[in-house]
């Protein structure tokens, strides 16, 4: 090949002096990559940091690990019933899955119509920035503190729980609804509007049926965390169901058999919900 | 014969600097199929836009049906307008998740009232009506099928489809055959060469195969840069309006396709 010094390195570098000892790079180095390195490397000096100034006080770290798992064995090899029956814990269970159920459908309901109008596709562009500046506010407020907050109106109880844990769903999808929304290829949007269909059946006849799949996995990984948040909720808040019984349990009675028994019916129900969401999915899809 | 579709001096800027389309005069009668060809961001496609309103000009008239569509303003006259003029696409734009005859019928929301058409009620005669016009397009097999089952000429069917059963006066088609096989892009054409001849109804047709739309087309209308620069019969189109349309003359164009070796080294 015939081709010069000259020519390959203005090729290399744009006409300046050749540098060919230097290996060449596969990436630019970037303001961000360099941002993200710092971050690992402050992360990781913060860790070690952190690991070497550890009080640990008198406790001695194995022994200390030792209890936990022995711990940890009475509750999950030991479970036993003490203060009160297997169908009254599943009545309790029922409870918090009731909780669970019903803020998700109240946050649902209300965040499907906020979404429809957060997103960038459907509504305009200052609607839509309202909406989601204002759902991100909300979520970027803890579940449970949401729930405090409204216990100062409602008292504490399964009220407060209630609206607060809907006030969370109702930010949380409509993000994620939106989301889905704006996935839909706009050509589709425009070809109905070319037919000279309305907003409505737009969003009815096209945007629906296109994202009903994400719309369903969304609302269903949102009620396993609601369930979890009623869990907590029955503790924290007094919202009843079976995480007072848990609560009670481990701060009151101090019967790590009896939690053993209600952590495995709180398995169980997470992983129905897990199976369920997993065949309505597929059943959608098809 | 009668002129449907007449533009007078268009014009669409995006911004100050963007100009898509400057000062656009031609008319189409009823019955022709008129192509449009350009290179890419001629602004052919914001042409075809102007006439449903998907997108507005900024200045000129589009006279249709003896009315300025620009100077629509009320939303049900618009959607009136609308469903005078048929579209189709080179992505097709079908709700993938839906079956062919859905698809079909959405072509008929603009007929209906919000809450009808958005709940999806049909009349038996507009699904008769589908029927018939899948029937016609040779797609009566697919008719349940789901519009992501389907191969690109057949979704660009259903989207014929979804257009004709709008009964428009107008089929504008976007680039129809620009993601099609060769095959499939001959079924289509011929199907828009029989749509305008059987149905009466007027085609204009975007499209980046010259050949094809020489084969096809009573008239061809050249864009470059936003200006019109030919308006007349396929056969009348000499190198040098070739030439001014996309810069380059017939050999070559012919020379990217042929021989891209030689080109490649010319860089």
């Amino acid at each position: 090949m015939a081709v010069d010094n000259q020519a390959r390195s203005t090729l290399i570098n744009g006409g300046g002096p050749s540098f060919q000892k230097e290996r060449i790079k596969l990436r630019l180095m970037s303001k961000s990559r360099l941002a993200i390195r710092l971050t690992m490397l402050a992360l990781a000096i913060l860790t070690v940091v952190g690991f070497l100034t550890f009080d640990y006080r008198d406790v001695h770290l194995l022994k200390g690990i030792m209890s936990t798992f022995a711990n940890f064995k009475t509750i999950f090899a030991q479970p036993q019933l003490a203060h009160f029956s297997l169908s009254e814990a599943i009545y309790q269970l029922l409870v918090t899955l009731s909780l669970g159920v019903l803020t998700t459908l109240i946050g649902a309901i209300i965040a499907l119509f906020l979404g429809i109008f957060a997103a960038e596709n459907l509504s305009n562009k200052k609607v839509s920035n309202v909406i989601k500046g204002f759902v991100a506010l909300i979520r970027a407020v803890p579940t449970v503190l949401w729930v405090l907050i409204f216990a100062v109106s409602a008292g504490l109880g399964s009220v407060a729980a209630v609206i607060g844990m809907s006030f969370h769903s109702i930010s949380y999808l409509t993000k994620a609804y939106s989301e889905s929304f704006e996935e839909l290829d706009a050509g589709t949007i425009e070809a109905l509007e070319g037919c000279g269909a309305s907003w409505w059946q737009i969003v009815c006849q096209a945007v629906l049926p296109s994202s009903l799949t994400s719309l369903i996995s969304w609302t269903f990984i949102r009620f396993e965390i609601n369930f979890g948040v009623s869990v907590a909720m029955g503790a924290a808040a007094g919202a009843g169901g079976i995480g007072y019984d848990m609560f009670m349990d481990s701060a009151f009675y101090y019967n790590l058999h009896e939690m053993g028994v209600i952590t495995y019916l709180i398995l169980v129900v997470a992983m129905l919900l897990e199976f369920m969401s997993l065949k309505i999915k597929n059943k959608v899809r098809s | 014969m009668k002129t449907l579709l007449q533009f007078k001096n268009v014009s669409k800027h995006y911004d100050k600097k963007t100009v898509a389309l400057s000062d656009v005069s031609f008319s189409v009668n009823e019955g022709e199929l008129v192509s449009i060809i350009g290179p890419s961001g001629a602004g052919k496609s914001t042409l075809l836009r102007c006439i449903n309103r998907l997108i507005d000009a900024t200045s000129g008239e589009i006279i249709f049906e003896d009315k300025d569509v620009l100077q629509i303003k009320n939303k049900s006259k618009m959607r009136a307008l609308r469903t005078k003029i048929g579209m189709i696409f080179q992505n097709y734009n079908l709700v993938e998740r839906l079956s062919v005859f859905e698809n079909v019928l959405h072509g008929r929301l603009g007929y209906k009232s919000a809450l009808v058409g958005a709940l999806g009620f049909y009349s038996e005669e507009e699904k008769q009506q589908a029927i018939k016009i899948l029937q016609s397009l040779g797609l009566d097999e697919q008719i349940y099928k789901r519009c992501d089952q389907l191969s690109g000429g057949q979704k660009q069917r259903v989207g014929i489809a979804r257009a004709l059963i709008q009964e428009p006066r107008v089929l504008l088609a976007d680039e129809p055959i620009a993601s099609l096989d060769p095959s499939s892009s001959k079924v289509i054409m011929d199907q828009l060469k029989k749509i305008c001849s059987t149905l009466g109804i007027t085609v204009l047709v975007n499209l980046h195969q010259l050949d094809v739309a020489l084969n096809y087309s009573d008239r061809v209308i050249g864009i470059s840069k936003g200006r019109v620069v030919y308006d007349g019969d396929p056969a009348s189109l000499t190198d040098d309006h070739i030439q001014q349309i996309y810069g380059s003359d017939r050999e070559a164009l012919n020379l990217v396709v042929r021989e891209p070796k030689e080109v490649a080294q010319k860089i």
